[in-house]
């Protein structure tokens, strides 16, 4: 992997407000507590480099939303809401892709094994869609062999699903 | 009408249109108050429900679940939600999570109050 979030342990060091740093690779690193409301702030700089760069509507449809599933998963099913624990976001965006990664202290899983929500057995639950979400808006997206970090990526010069002019400019 | 200001529900010759008052469905706050606006339309049992999303851009899968809980909720009581006037890129989550079979899903909220009267009256 080009870029990987460090490990730190959990506890005291937990910041209760997102810390941010930047590296020479252009990465900027956040370390985020537990806590739902948390993704706003984050969201909004992400969001605003694409508007920086020139984004579209599209593109930046698709990065909200797998931004915010990638999260809400691991903060949720991740760290179960567990505020003791943190959650290290790092996004990186040029004028060709966006790049994200997401990582939790849970125990991980095994994006295999999640349950296909478009079945008719599963299609009454109400949980069990982010990751077939964020897969479907990004082009790539891949998960640590634990599953507890995910690495995104959406191409500038990829369509985004829903949009039909997408990916065009 | 329903509770909260995330929704705001009249009624039509006892059909129920729901319209959502948001343009995104993201934060924790908004799903809960859209979750808890959604349950309070289950409060009538039997009720039937049309949903209609015009102006709302944004949601999630936490979203999506809120939506299903409602239609169980009415289902088990003998009621029907249906959902009208989605935006093309919110129409998508439905289509890839194949929720579009699950969902009775009209183009406008006209169209699913005039299916829901004819079928009223047929079942009269």
């Amino acid at each position: 992997m080009p870029h990987s979030l460090p490990k730190e342990g959990r506890g005291p060091s937990v910041p209760s407000h997102p810390t941010e740093t930047h590296d020479a690779a252009g990465w900027t690193e956040e370390v985020l507590p537990t806590r739902l409301t948390a993704i706003r702030e984050s969201e909004r700089k992400v969001l605003a480099r694409l508007a920086a760069l020139g984004y579209g509507e599209d593109h930046c449809f698709a990065v909200r939303l797998a931004f915010e599933e990638a999260l809400i998963n691991a903060m949720k099913h991740g760290n179960r809401m567990e505020e003791s624990r943190q959650v290290r976001l790092a996004y990186r965006v040029s004028p060709e892709c966006v790049e994200i990664r997401v990582a939790d202290e849970g125990a991980g899983f095994r994006p295999d094994c999640v349950p296909d929500p478009t079945v008719d057995e599963n299609l009454q639950r109400p949980c069990g869609r982010g990751v077939m979400l964020m897969r479907s808006y990004m082009d790539e997206v891949n998960y640590s062999a634990n599953g507890t970090e995910v690495h995104m990526v959406k191409y500038r010069a990829n369509p985004v699903r829903g949009f039909p002019e997408s990916g065009r400019r | 009408m329903a509770k909260g200001n995330i929704i705001h529900a009249t009624d039509r010759n006892g059909v129920t249109v729901a319209r959502i008052c948001a343009e995104a469905i993201l934060n924790e706050t908004q799903v809960h108050a859209f979750g808890q606006a959604l349950l309070a339309l289950a409060d009538v049992p039997g009720r039937r429900v049309i949903l209609n999303f015009l102006g709302l851009q944004h949601l999630t899968s936490l979203a999506l679940g809120e939506l299903i809980r409602l239609h169980k909720r009415l289902a088990e009581s003998g009621g029907e939600l249906c959902l009208a006037d989605i935006d093309p890129r919110i129409y998508e989550l439905f289509s890839i999570t194949r929720l579009d079979r699950l969902f009775r899903i009209f183009d406008r909220e006209e169209e699913a109050v005039a299916a829901l009267l004819a079928e009223g009256r047929a079942g009269a």
